[in-house]
């Protein structure tokens, strides 16, 4: 007997895609995530534009990662002219990538994936039954997009981001603001790990995987990093930065057109989950206390698991922002200035963390600092081979469960890692709609 | 707008079609109203925010962001204007088409197999299109993303049963409010503030960044002096003419006399 279980439109993910999975007599024959979000050809739209307009355009790729697609854009562009900003510009910059990261950790965990747990339809629902963790998720969340705004001038779509640095660098006062916003934060954050630590067990079937995420720098951290560092049966390879081609786009898979990523053969990772795998050792020590209270150990088997390293993740950003914010304080009064821009002919590729994960911008310029060509690698797109091997995971398991639950775990594994969809469409393939 | 047909909330749809999600993504960070907006709005489909969506219910009000760019977008378009009293276009991709309609000016048959290789002739995909080339709008609240206290004081004014206000003054009257000096006349850089709807406070000015036009072109925007400007300042007429173009079509019908 062949049963097709479809989801045709996946809620609470950002973006428009679902998944089908196709059984014939209990055994899985195909698996699909679907993405049906139209193409907007925003790499090709942005040839032939000046420098400075690129990063505005290419941020519109995607609201809830417009940070990390701005930060991304801009060292892809400041590499290709040989720009080195300031120290103080590069923290500032993980400051507002930690904003962003904190804003999406807690809409993603909290309002989209926590009805799961808790088999409510929505936050709005949650709203009703257990209202302090709606509202202690809206607070983290207004904290995240405090950081960008007091950063960058707006919480979707950077406005202060320029080549070289910033057209307006935050304030004494503003920072003061934030420290005073970070320093009330710090309970919420525990209160919200405490919260995924409880979270009952859901089991979606375990397999191993290889983890990618750009290498932090010293300190955990989403910017900087030159190398990707992909983690695979305990060992660790890294790859520079501009060979990020040698992880994606390697293969092309028969059930399906899409352009899916490999590492050796094996799709992997990114996300939260992956940057624990990838730069675990770089943790402040609260936030390997935090894995060990939510119950992370490596080697992580459990997609869900990225749930719990958002919440992880969410106590060492309001830590560590509150930290940056106070060496910013104490740092000299004048602003750095952004880098001067000369432009040149060539080529750049930056990578930074979004939320969701690895995120690549690769350009070539002329020598007229006018884009020839643009090459973007999202997070959700890296993903995508790895979401179908754990979603045909996720029906193994028990492949005779009635539909319903078989659809929710399925939903269950897309949505733990945190896709998102705008996103998705640059690489990927998009599929007709059923 | 009828709003006391449904016990007093009127129910409220917000739709997403190809974007960003900005403008969606806004509405969600309003976190000291949201609460508050699920108690006066009778929220049945929003999908990017909660499962079981009610896709037959008519609706008293429908949101909906982003460009229409393939055959699913013009069906969940069409589908929504059946169903609502009043539809309203949220954000410049819904109202200008935004970003994406920039592939006027290129071959976009040619763009699409680039990007996508053979496989993109397969794809649903169609040139970029704002709402209203598609269905009747009933009102519009632009921006990229849109601005939360236009969005908030929409709801209110459709609540209490007027249009939302209509705003007509181009973001360098709040430049001037700001007392910010002009990029464009003091530093000669291409800022297209005078040409762009207002509604921001000149948010971008004001933080020492040119205004790129992001919210579409205000009423009886004067393009041409705009452009003028522009050259007699040393911005080539075909880089300013670019500029203005990036988020509604605002300069491609001008002549290229003009300066």
């Amino acid at each position: 007997m062949s049963t097709r279980i479809t989801i045709e439109h996946l809620a609470r993910v950002e973006g428009h895609g679902g998944a089908t999975v196709e059984l014939a007599d209990g055994a899985v024959e195909a698996v699909r995530f679907d993405v049906f979000e139209g193409a907007r050809l925003l790499e090709g739209l942005v040839r032939g534009r000046r420098y400075d307009e690129v990063a505005p355009i290419t941020s519109r790729i995607c609201a809830i990662c417009s940070a990390a697609h701005t930060l991304a854009s801009l060292t892809a562009t400041e590499r290709a002219f040989g720009i080195e900003p300031d120290r103080r510009i590069v923290r500032v910059r993980d400051l507002l990538l930690r904003g962003e990261s904190i804003e999406s950790h807690a809409l993603h965990v909290f309002l989209l994936a926590l009805p799961d747990y808790l088999n409510v339809p929505s936050a709005l629902a949650l709203a009703e039954s257990h209202r302090d963790a709606v509202q202690l998720a809206l607070r983290l969340k207004r904290l995240g997009n405090l950081i960008q705004e007091t950063v960058a001038g707006r919480a979707v779509h950077p406005v202060t981001t320029v080549v070289g640095g910033f057209s307006r660098f935050p304030t004494e006062e503003a920072l003061l603001t934030l420290r005073t916003a970070l320093l009330a934060a710090q309970g919420d954050a525990e209160t919200a790990l405490e919260l995924v630590a409880r979270l009952p067990h859901v089991d979606v079937g375990q397999s191993p995987s290889a983890y990618a995420a750009l290498r932090a720098n010293g300190a955990y951290g989403y910017a900087g990093g030159q190398e990707i560092g992909i983690v695979s049966d305990g060992r660790t390879v890294a790859v520079p930065v501009s060979a990020y081609r040698s992880i994606t786009r390697e293969h092309t898979v028969p059930h399906s057109h899409a352009k899916h990523s490999h590492w050796n053969g094996t799709p992997f990772m990114v996300g939260a989950l992956a940057r624990l795998a990838v730069n675990g050792d770089l943790l402040p020590p609260a936030g390997a206390r935090a894995m060990a209270h939510v119950g992370l150990a490596r080697p992580f088997v459990d997609p869900l698991d990225n749930n719990r390293a958002q919440a992880v993740e969410l106590l060492v950003d309001v830590q560590q922002a509150l930290t940056m914010v106070e060496e910013e304080l104490a740092a000299p009064r004048d602003a750095p200035a952004a880098a001067p821009v000369r432009v040149r002919g060539g080529s750049g590729t930056g990578a930074v963390e979004a939320p969701r994960g690895l995120l690549v911008h690769s350009y070539r310029y002329n020598e007229d600092g006018r884009l020839q060509s643009a090459d973007v690698i999202t997070p959700t797109a890296m993903n995508a081979a790895s979401i179908e091997q754990r979603l045909r995971c996720a029906v193994e398991l028990s492949p005779h469960d009635d539909p319903d639950t078989l659809r929710r775990r399925l939903e269950m594994v897309v949505r733990a890692y945190d896709p998102c969809i705008s996103c998705a469409v640059h690489v990927l393939d998009v599929r007709r709609a059923p | 707008m009828t709003t006391a047909a449904t016990n007093g909330r009127p129910t409220v749809g917000l739709f997403g079609l190809t974007g960003c999600a900005g403008d969606q993504l806004v509405v969600l960070n309003c976190e000291d109203q949201l609460l508050e907006l699920a108690r006066l709005l009778d929220l049945r489909d929003f999908t990017m925010a909660a499962s079981d969506p009610d896709e037959e219910v008519p609706l008293d009000l429908a949101f909906v962001e982003g460009a229409v760019l393939s055959r699913r977008d013009e069906y969940v378009l069409r589908r929504v204007r059946e169903r609502a009293k009043c539809l309203i276009a949220i954000g410049t991709c819904a109202v200008w088409g935004g970003v994406a309609a920039l592939d006027r000016l290129f071959d976009r048959a040619a763009l699409v197999r680039d990007i996508y290789g053979d496989a993109g002739a397969a794809f649903d995909t169609l040139p970029a299109r704002a709402l209203h080339d598609v269905v009747p709008v009933d009102y519009t609240i632009t921006g990229c993303p849109i601005e939360a206290d236009e969005f908030l004081a929409a709801v209110s004014q459709l609540l209490q049963g007027y249009p939302p206000a209509v705003r007509d003054t181009p973001v360098c009257a709040e430049c001037r409010m700001n007392e910010v000096g002009c990029l464009l006349l003091d530093r000669g850089l291409p800022c297209c503030g005078a040409v762009t709807l207002g509604g921001c406070h000149a948010r971008c000015p004001a933080l020492g960044a040119l205004c790129i036009g992001c919210r579409g072109p205000a009423p009886d925007a004067n393009v041409e002096g705009t452009l003028a400007a522009f050259v007699a300042h040393g911005i080539p007429i075909e880089e300013g003419r670019r500029r203005l173009a990036v988020f509604a079509p605002l300069s491609e019908a001008v002549p290229a006399e003009v300066a």
